[in-house]
């Protein structure tokens, strides 16, 4: 990871495990932060990709998550921390189609394995600290260009 | 949010009436755009109003009037053709049928009285033929979004603008209703039709809004509008006093359900979604923003509660008014009458295709302004944190984030919190 400077800005939001009514709350949060503070569109989104699966992995398979937003003079990071089951294999769990979810939970549209794939996809750079039973740790990372312009949607 | 896109604002849609307005708080908290202050005990606008008309519906004492602009004159309806929103098929009961209220239309002496449920049907199925086709591009933008309702473009341009690549481009069933009736008329009376108008009977006041300031097209082909309610007593009495035999409805149900949540994508036969409902509304786009539901076609997206049978303009009931519009789906069959190989020709020649104008542009916010609005974020959140969070909207803002945003922007004092102050008087 390169070095950051002081975050501009930094808000910390808790990720409930199995609050499936609440689940992607924090996302839409992190998304309307980040589209008010007034990033281009595609950032945004892929930031809030990224919120949304780290999120829902909490969710899954987490026990209690913290998810923290930090804004830097040229990075947007996202730090998810929970202390569930964590993860016994990283890189098989970074290939695409591998979930551990359960029967139930795939019945409810989840656990397509697309999950951390789909951030490591989104993000600029993406590292995950894990071990079984020692909660699961991702640091997400995407260059915030703040150049400014004319943007024609 | 309001400071990225360059929708027009240049006409108000609503107005307080200050004799009426006994400074309750409901709504300005059911405000999607926060628009509404209460200042000195009144209510007031201060910020973008899209023209939704939740306050108008949650306003106990009707102290909310919606500015319709409308011109129309019920004493001239020999200038007009005339062409109402399907949701009318509703609001005179299952005994009243469709080709009743044409008919009744025709004896209040209108030019041309043309039945929009039989266009509707047409572009249902031009929409399934343009998903079909779209779906071919890759990186094509899912789910597309449809263009029917005006508060619904107006909230995507307004605090969705990279989502107006979603909207549908082909052209609404009212505004083609429209354009075919002007090059029918022209056909007939020449320079003369100049002075034929169309009026469009509308559920909502959002309507007359696109035809004075489009969002998306270059320009209207309606020309005025007049909401059911200021026509339904003459329509009425006209209904009763049908003294002729000609048949003007030719839609099947397909066409007749549009008034309802779920009927635009019902006769299409799209893998579409119906939401209705401000909240929900707001709540789907940023899901789309966040870029879920690619797998769905369509999202008929309307900010009426139960789509346009909850407009505020209508007569009925709206949960008797889908009562009576599914008694006529079983009469007329849910079916499509609309021939296939003709839509797809049409389709083809853009006969559909909507005319839009030029996208709103965006300005982006310049590396300066982002660190300004970071140092916003943070001030506002530092005032948050000391607040109550009662949401109580005491203080005359709609809620406590808010309150500090309007604090931090010079617009409000910090006294104005009531818990505020009791707390600093400790």
């Amino acid at each position: 990871m390169p070095a950051r400077d002081n975050p501009q800005l930094s808000k910390r939001f808790k990720i409930e495990p199995r609050d499936f009514l609440r689940a992607g709350e924090v996302s839409l949060q992190v998304q309307r932060t980040l589209k008010n503070i007034g990033f281009e569109e595609e950032l945004v989104r892929r930031a809030a990709i990224c919120a949304y699966e780290a999120e829902m992995n909490v969710v899954l398979h987490g026990g209690d998550g913290i998810l923290t937003l930090t804004v830097h003079s040229e990075e947007i990071v996202l730090d998810v921390t929970d202390d569930g089951p964590g993860i016994e294999d990283i890189d098989l769990a970074l290939k695409e189609g591998y979930s551990t979810a359960t029967p139930e939970q795939r019945e409810m549209g989840f656990g397509a394995g697309m999950g951390l794939p789909n951030i490591k996809e989104n993000a600029d750079s993406f590292e995950v600290k894990s071990g079984k039973g020692s909660g699961t740790h991702l640091m997400i990372g995407l260059k915030a260009r703040k150049n400014g312009g004319e943007l024609n949607v | 949010m309001s400071e990225l896109s360059s929708v027009p604002v240049n006409i108000n849609y609503v107005e307080f009436d200050e004799a009426l307005c006994n400074g309750c708080v409901l709504c300005m908290k059911v405000c999607p755009t926060k628009a509404i202050r209460v200042k000195d005990g009144k209510a007031h606008l201060q910020g973008v109003c899209i023209d939704c008309a939740e306050c108008l519906r949650v306003c106990p004492r009707g102290a909310i009037k919606a500015i319709t602009h409308e011109d129309f004159n019920l004493e001239d309806t020999r200038n007009y053709v005339v062409s109402a929103s399907t949701v009318i098929y509703s609001q005179f009961g299952e005994n009243v049928l469709p080709n009743d209220i044409l008919l009744g239309l025709k004896r209040m002496g209108f030019r041309y009285v043309h039945d929009q449920s039989y266009t509707s049907e047409m572009f249902s199925f031009a929409l399934k033929v343009h998903i079909k086709q779209t779906r071919k591009i890759a990186d094509s933008p899912f789910p597309l979004i449809s263009p029917v309702c005006p508060v619904v473009v107006r909230l995507i341009a307004y605090r969705f603008p990279s989502l107006l690549k979603h909207v549908l481009p082909l052209t609404t069933p009212r505004e083609i209703v429209a354009r075919e009736a002007k090059k029918r008329l022209s056909a007939k009376y020449g320079a003369q039709a100049e002075q034929i108008k169309v009026l469009h009977i509308t559920p909502c006041p959002s309507k007359m809004i696109s035809i004075k300031e489009p969002v998306n097209q270059t320009h209207s082909y309606l020309d005025t509008t007049i909401g059911i309610n200021k026509i339904y007593e003459v329509l009425n009495k006209n209904i009763q006093e049908i003294d002729e035999d000609l048949v003007l409805h030719h839609s099947s149900g397909a066409g007749l359900a549009w008034g309802m949540s779920g009927g635009e994508i019902a006769g299409s036969e799209v893998n579409g979604l119906a939401i209705s409902g401000l909240r929900e509304t707001i709540l789907y786009l940023e899901k789309i923003e966040m870029g879920l539901l690619q797998d769905i076609d369509y999202l008929e997206l309307r900010t009426c509660p139960e789509g346009c049978l909850g407009g505020p303009f209508t007569v009925a009931d709206k949960y008797l008014a889908k009562h009576h519009l599914q008694k006529f789906i079983q009469i007329f069959g849910d079916k499509t009458r609309v021939k296939y190989g003709y839509i797809i020709k049409l389709y083809k020649e853009g006969w559909f295709d909507a005319d839009w104008g030029p996208a709103p542009s965006v300005t982006r916010p310049s590396h300066r302004a982002i660190n300004e609005r970071i140092e916003r974020i943070n001030r506002v959140d530092k005032i948050l944190r000391t607040l109550p969070r009662r949401e109580c909207g005491i203080c005359g803002s709609p809620d406590c984030r808010t309150f500090a945003e309007d604090v931090v922007d010079g617009n409000a004092p910090i006294e104005n919190c009531f818990l505020m102050r009791d707390n600093l008087g400790k």
